[in-house]
This record gives structure tokens, sequence and C-alpha cells, in this order.
């Protein structure tokens, strides 16, 4: 039954990548970018789903099983960090691109600073924390494959890779976000639909019983600093400031650059706050600080605190409804993966080996690259993650955001502030990038804080100074980047 | 960006969404306090759908009343 099942679902996307493949226009620029032509219903999902990976499922309810509900600030932190990016940055980056055919946001950068050597830097430093990132996916699936079929993980994980190879490999950008919708709604409600069970079989005094449940077994759980005593102010505060960066996430910048028109930037952050912010992330966040708690308590260690909601759903609800529950899964993992390795081979193909080997190469040269690049990316992660496994919530806000943060200065003095330099914007992201790699190796390095916090702040502050100290960018790019950008805007 | 700092509205929209980071960062404090909000809700759900709120006024009146490229 099971396997029925996720061959169909599995035939379900290898239709929908085919037919991508059939209307798509071979150009690159559909390819990397879905021809520009995404609206704003479509961007919602895309970009929303390609967020929400299998760590909405496992990693994040896990940790506020473990930790309490304060951790729910890194949500508040992106759901901001989101809205800011297509609030702020959103509107320029895609007038940029637009106006002068980028293809990639790496690609902008490099013009912006006029510099190959910050587009080397930029791919490589934003492929390397990326593509461990790809690989967790997989692996958050081989996990729901396990607790649900008993099967090794690695089985779960190549069926998933699968997916994504042929959905990447077929459809590209505009597929993978058409797609998205297909796959959250799987995802969405299989989420909702199964708290809402789990709740009705066990809390018939629904989320008060939970919480009063839990105040009288298990207080800790329903504060700061949370059961381990991790959740002082400093760290709720450096974990929305965290989730505040979002807005540097490669594969969600790329998005901004598919855009059909100024007006979805328009639009756009409404979806943000109502259906991402209040609705979709609420979602988990009751499941992992109150219903869990009070259905399965005493799970103390990390790994089964991450499959917590796997384990009571393959065990309290009928098996047709945990194999739906894995497909939403699947779903997950599948929507956020594809876009991040989309993401990578563009970074790979435009940036890398046209940017540098190969600047007149034809557009099916290009795809063809990005194609075979995929397929090297995907190995890689899978093996870095099988080497290198760690707590999916931990590898995310302690290892990824920290490396994405790092072009954050870079990109938001590139598109806001007329002063900043090339100089600047290599010495402050080459700073920062050091900075954090030293102290994942050498902990004491970053002070008892988060790893973004003293990293950032090192790269911000050297940004700006250098870019004070050294000449101004030439008026070409001024003009190119800020006057016919807003000349754009206004007009168009 | 830019061209929200260059006019009164723009500014007071940043100003709000500044002043509103600091709020949540400020609230953190009262989280050891076991308060349920309608019987279920720990505070710092309650605290960041406050802010959410705040975010979603200052963004509608904003870009649709005030902003640039509307």
């Amino acid at each position: 039954m099971t396997v029925i099942i996720l061959v169909l679902f599995g035939l379900a996307i290898l239709v929908m990548a085919s037919y991508g493949y059939k209307i798509s226009a071979k150009t690159a620029e559909d390819y990397m970018l879905a021809g520009r032509t995404i609206g704003v219903v479509v961007m919602f999902f895309f970009i929303l789903f390609a967020v929400s990976s299998s760590w909405t499922f496992y990693g994040y309810p896990g940790y506020l099983y473990l930790n309490g509900p304060a951790y729910i600030y890194f949500i508040w932190g992106s759901v901001a960090g989101f809205a800011a990016l297509y609030m702020f940055l959103g509107p320029r980056l895609w007038a940029v691109a637009r106006l002068n055919r980028y293809l990639s946001p790496v690609e902008v950068m490099a013009e912006r600073y006029e510099s190959p050597f910050l587009r080397v830097l930029l791919s490589l430093m934003l492929l390397a924390f990326i593509v461990p990132y790809v690989g967790i996916q997989p692996l958050g699936v081989g996990l729901g494959f396990k607790a649900l079929t008993g099967l090794p993980i690695i089985i779960g994980a190549l069926y998933t890779v699968a997916l994504l190879v042929i959905l990447v490999l077929l459809g590209g950008m505009r597929i993978v976000a058409w797609v998205n919708i297909f796959l959250g709604v799987v995802y969405a409600t299989a989420l909702l639909g199964s708290l809402i069970w789990v709740a009705n079989k066990f809390l018939p005094g629904g989320l008060t019983q939970a919480a009063q449940t839990l105040m009288e077994t298990n207080p800790e759980l329903l504060s700061a600093p949370g059961p381990l005593g991790r959740f002082t102010p400093v760290i709720i505060g450096g974990t929305m400031a965290v989730g505040l960066l979002a807005f540097s996430w490669p594969h969600i910048v790329i998005g901004v650059m598919t855009a059909r028109d100024k007006m979805l930037f328009k639009w756009f952050p409404l979806l943000i706050f109502i259906f991402g912010g209040v609705f979709f992330y609420t979602i988990p966040f009751i499941w992992g600080s109150l219903v869990a708690p009070v259905v399965m308590p005493g799970v103390v260690e990390k790994e089964a605190a991450d499959s917590i909601v796997q384990t009571i759903i393959t065990k309290y609800l009928p098996s047709w409804f945990s194999i739906y529950v894995l497909m939403g899964v699947i779903a997950a993992a599948v929507s956020t993966a594809a876009v991040q390795l989309l993401t990578s081979s563009i970074l790979v193909s435009r940036d890398l080996i046209q940017g540098i080997f190969k600047p007149d190469a034809q557009d099916s040269q290009i795809i063809r690259w990005a194609r075979w690049s995929l397929l090297g990316i995907v190995i890689l992660s899978l093996g870095v993650s099988i080497w290198n496994p760690m707590a999916m919530a931990l590898y995310l806000t302690d290892v990824t955001i920290p490396g994405f943060a790092q072009w954050g200065p870079a990109l938001v003095g590139g598109l806001l502030w007329k002063r900043g330099t090339r100089q600047g914007a290599i010495v402050g992201t080459l700073a920062g990038l050091v900075y954090l790699i030293a102290g994942l190796i050498y902990k004491p390095l970053f002070f008892d804080m988060h790893p973004i916090m003293p990293t950032i702040i090192v790269n911000m502050v050297l940004y700006i100074v250098v870019s004070f100290l050294t000449p101004a960018p030439s008026e070409e790019v001024q003009a190119r980047f800020f006057d016919e950008v807003e000349d754009f805007l206004a007009a168009g | 960006m830019r061209e929200i700092i260059r006019h009164t509205p723009g500014k007071i929209f940043l100003a709000v969404l500044f002043v509103s980071i600091a709020g949540m960062i400020f609230v953190a404090r009262y989280f050891t306090s076991k308060i349920l909000v309608f019987g279920w809700m720990t505070l710092p759900l309650a605290a960041g759908l406050v802010f959410v709120f705040v975010w979603l006024v200052a963004y509608l009146i904003y870009f649709f009343k005030f902003w640039p490229y509307r």
C-alpha cells in the first residue's frame, strides 16, 4: 500500500515536470527564472514552501518540545525578514535584474561591485552553506520512512533524491514554482490534519486542556528559559535576529527575480503576514510546544525529539493517514530542496562556469551545465549529510543561516547604498566568513553569542569603514544601479 | 528603501517597524511568567501575533496609501 501510493505520488511529480519541460522556452532565462513571469499567488506558494522544509515538521517541533516556546522568536524574525526582502530590497533587485537581463543575484552583486573575484567568492560561499542543507532534506524524509515502514533511512533519502532530480532536471524554475503549489497543499493539509486529529483524539478539552496538563506536569515547557534553561532574554533576542536575516537566504532572494511585475511587491507581504506568520507556522508550534509534550511526554534525546510528530502519528493514527503525512513530509522536503538545488546549479553554471571561464556561452550550454552540475551537487550534498549528521534545527540556525548572512551587508549595501565599494564588500564578506569558520571550529571565539551576531557585526563594520576609505563606485555603476532603477520603478 | 526614507510617511513606517522589533526584544524578559492568554497561548506566541499584527497594519497603511511605486 505504502509503496503504491508513493509510486503514484512520484508519477504525479514526473508528469508535472515533463509538462514543464514541454512548455518551457528552452532559454536560460526561462529555465533559471521562469521567464520572469511568476505572479503573486504562485510566488507565495513558491516562497512559503521553499522556506518550509522538512525542518518545519521535524526540527522545529522537536526543538520546541525540548526547549519550550521561546524558539518561536526565530519564526517571528523570519516573517519580518522575508517581508523586508519583498518590501525593501525586492523592487530594486527585480528592476535592476530585469533591465540588465541578470540571471542570478550573485551576478547582480558582481556587476554592482565590478568584481569577478567577488562573484567567485560569493558563489563558493553560498554553495558551501547551501549544499549540506540540501542533503538534510532527503535525510529528513528517510527518518519518516524509517518511522513508518522500518526501512533503512537511505531508502527514503534515495526516493526523495530521485524525485528532486527529475523535477529540477526537466522542469526548471517555472515548474518548481508551480509544483510547490501542489506540494504545499499536500504538506499543509497533512500538518494541519494530523494536528486536529490527534488533538481531537487525546484532548477533548482542546488546547486549553493541553496547556493545563503541562502546567501540572511540566510547567517549564510553557515559559522561558524552558526545561533546559537555554532561552535567556539575550538568547531570545539573538534568535529573533537570526530570523531577521532570513532576507539573505539565496534561494529566497533569487525568487524575487522571477516576479512578473512590481505590483507583486505591493501584495506579497500581505500573504506573508496572514498566511505565513499567523496561520502556517502556528501549526508546527502548537504541535511541538503543546500537543506532542502532552500526548507523548518524556522524550529527551534530540534525534527522538526531531521525529516526535511522526512517531505520534504512526503510533496513534491509521496507517493510511500516516502514509499521507509521509507524503506531506516528502512534499516539504522536495519543495525546499528543489529550489535550493536549482539555485545551486545556477551559481555553478551562470556565475562560476560562464562568469569566469566562458563568458560567451550560449543558452543551451548554460542550461546543460546547470543540469549536469545539479547531479553533482545532489550527490555531494547527500554525501556530506550522511558523513556529518547533525540535529536538524541546530544545523539550520547555527551553520546554514550564519553562512547565508555573510553576503547580507554586501547585498543590502549594493542595492541601497551608492557609496558601498568593491573593496568594502570583499573585505567585509571575507572577514565575516573566516570568522564564522574559525568560530565553528573553536567555539570560544563567539564569546557565548550566537554565531551570527559577532560575525555579522564584524562583516558590516568592515564593509562600511572600508567603503568610506576607498574611492566611490564609478558614475556608470551608480547610474545603472540607482538612477535607472528608480526611474524604471517610478514609471513602469 | 531609499524611496521610503525620502518622505515622512515612509520614515514613520520604518520607525513603527523598528520600535516593534525593539519591543519584541524588550518583552522577552517577562517570558519567565507562565501566563496563558485565552487559557492556552504562551507569551512568546502571543507577543509574536501582536508583532505580526503591528507590521500588517503598518504595511497596509503605507503600501496602499503612500508607497511611491503604487
